[in-house]
């Protein structure tokens, strides 16, 4: 075997055992029966498939993708002022970078209970607002469809601000200068060169936000209050209080292979995805 | 149990390492147990427990014992899921000879009707599931209170459909176990007409916010409601008039476990009557030895296992109102 091949060794066993194994499992199990106490028995069956054909679970599909579509939205609008920002800070570059990473250090859980503790009634806003006057009553923050829109997009928020920032450091500046000289108006360079030079970025970073965004059950719970339901929250459902693993495993991959079919579908046309 | 403990379960006991000592297998809650009973356990007997906290409720116990060679030896599953658990072949027989001071369970808990013979567990720690009011809630008795527009956002039911079901079949005077479809759909328009009083759908998490007033009343279990209470003594946990579910956890030895002897002795420890009131202390969930509890089971039903169709029909309602 050539010394390639070894090199690529590691990758193939960590795919591998760590993916495709798994999957073959999660496959297998959808495609078995409930066990009368959870787990799953024979015989095989493509119930678990039909049952998700259901304007209920259709719905909370649609609720899943449209929140992941805010999420990633919100990111770009967001991230890519940062990223430009960064980009030109010259040497102070790499603490910016640092600072943007810092959240990653703790927590993905504490960090979202965090923004409980900020949003209750007696939350630090809320005690803020009401110590300045401005309000008579606390505003209900938490436990809404905003409340879980602004976890998910300042969990992401870095997953964005990364690969905009690449693309963007490497834009050459002059470009832009360019622009201005042959009387491009700031906006007409902005959209007319900066966004198609910076496009690959933006694209990497909103299928960074997007995916797991759709899968997301965590943020939804703690921020939500359980009080709606995505997609995420219907598959872990499944494994826990309904004990119904091969629904559960069909609900998740019907999700993988409708992103899937979105991420091939773009990169059909784009060769630079990811 | 559930998911009671989620997070403290995140950050649940380490596992000990190697020193050639007799090593016992233990899963439980992370906090269910009284730190002394684990370490007078080791110092006594000189052997090792490994004590692995269960994040998801006993229902992962069951997926991690499932294989039959999970490697642990004691488990603490809840009364509902002692019998699948047997039927599973999951579950060994327990050997009355090892277990002298089971002698010291009290007289309603010799006989649990999920265990008559106590054959298979042996009950461990016991609780219900009411209210945990604070004091701007005022005048509140009945689960039907909760209803109560004046409680617009205020107000939070557990996140968990076994309790909730349990709340409204026990408004309509159903029992919180029944097959009916028509009964679970008629507490399924309760639910849904509950929603929108209601906060949110919070477990163990709440409790902060019931202590800070931002929830004046919440559906909690016992024993997490008493840890608030024992924080913020003007709280009070309601046990509502209509009737309320009750859980016993339970604890048994399992089929595969090569240590049956010492997991006997374990288990026996346990009831040791200065053991277990440690234990009903630390967790603040109530002792089977303990007396003078009679009323509180008395208005109370335990759960049992649904069977598949009913459990995939709660289900449903449940997404329908989590959809809502």
């Amino acid at each position: 075997m050539s010394l390639r091949r070894w090199f690529l060794l590691p990758a193939w066993l960590v795919t591998t055992g760590l993916f495709w194994a798994p999957m073959g499992i999660v496959l297998a199990y959808s495609l078995l029966t409930r066990g009368p106490y959870g787990g799953q028995s024979l015989p095989l069956s493509l119930e678990s498939y039909q049952r998700f054909f259901d304007p209920l679970y259709g719905e909370i599909l649609l609720r899943s993708f449209w929140i992941a579509v805010e999420t990633t939205v919100l990111c770009l609008v967001l991230g890519f002022p940062l990223a430009w920002f960064i980009s030109r800070s010259g040497p102070r570059r790499g603490m910016y970078l640092q600072l943007v990473m810092l959240p990653f250090w703790t927590s993905f859980l504490v960090r979202t209970y965090a923004w409980v503790f900020l949003l209750r009634d007696t939350g630090l806003f809320n005690s803020v607002l009401l110590a300045l006057g401005w309000i008579e009553q606390p505003l209900p923050l938490l436990y809404n469809h905003g409340a879980v829109l602004v976890g998910l997009v300042y969990c992401s928020l870095p997953l964005a601000v990364l690969p905009i920032y690449s693309t963007l450091e490497r834009l050459d500046y002059s470009l832009v200068e360019a622009a201005a000289d042959l009387g491009a108006t700031p906006w007409e360079t902005f959209t007319r060169v900066v966004i198609p030079v910076s496009a690959p970025g933006l694209r990497t970073a909103a299928f960074l936000v997007y995916v797991p965004a759709l899968g997301t059950y965590l943020t939804s719970d703690l921020l939500g209050g359980g009080s709606t339901i995505l997609i995420g929250n219907l598959v872990q459902n499944q494994f826990t209080t309904a004990r119904d693993w091969p629904f559960g495993a069909a609900a998740s991959l019907i999700l993988m292979v409708v992103v899937l079919a979105g991420l091939a579908l773009v990169a059909r046309h784009r060769e630079d995805i990811l | 149990m559930r998911r009671r403990h989620f997070f403290l379960g995140l950050t649940g006991l380490a596992g000990c390492t190697g020193s050639g000592k007799p090593r016992l297998n233990v899963i439980n809650y992370s906090d269910y147990i009284a730190r002394e009973t684990l370490t007078g356990f080791e110092r006594e007997f000189g052997v090792e427990l490994r004590y692995s906290a269960v994040i998801e409720g006993s229902e992962e116990t069951i997926a991690r014992t499932m294989s039959g060679n999970s490697g642990w030896d004691v488990v603490f599953p809840e009364n509902r899921l002692v019998q699948p658990m047997r039927e599973m072949g999951l579950l060994g027989r327990l050997e009355p000879a090892r277990l002298p001071n089971l002698s010291h369970l009290a007289g309603l808990f010799r006989k649990p009707a999920w265990d008559p013979a106590i054959e298979w567990s042996a009950p461990y720690l016991w609780s219900c599931c009411g209210i945990l009011a604070g004091e701007p809630a005022g005048e509140l008795s009945r689960w039907q209170d909760l209803w109560q527009p004046r409680y617009r956002g205020k107000i939070t039911m557990l996140d968990e459909p076994s309790e909730v079901f349990a709340a409204c079949l026990k408004i309509l005077g159903y029992s919180i176990n029944t097959d009916s479809p028509e009964q679970l759909r008629r507490a399924q328009e309760l639910a849904l007409e509950q929603k929108q009083v209601l906060r949110a759908y919070l477990n163990t998490e709440v409790r902060d916010q019931v202590v800070a007033g931002d929830v004046w009343a919440a559906q909690l279990w016992q024993g997490s409601a008493q840890l608030s209470i024992d924080q913020a003594p003007e709280l009070r946990f309601v046990h509502p008039a209509e009737g309320y579910s009750l859980y016993c956890d339970c604890v048994g030895v399992l089929a595969e476990s090569r240590r049956r002897e010492l997991a006997h002795e374990f288990i026996n420890y346990l009831y040791r009557p200065e053991v277990a009131r440690a234990n009903s202390a630390a967790s603040r969930a109530l002792s089977p030895c303990a007396t003078g509890n009679e009323t509180v089971l008395e208005r109370g039903e335990w759960f049992q296992t649904a069977s598949g169709s009913t459990q995939r029909l709660r289900d449903r309602l449940w997404t329908e109102i989590k959809s809502a």
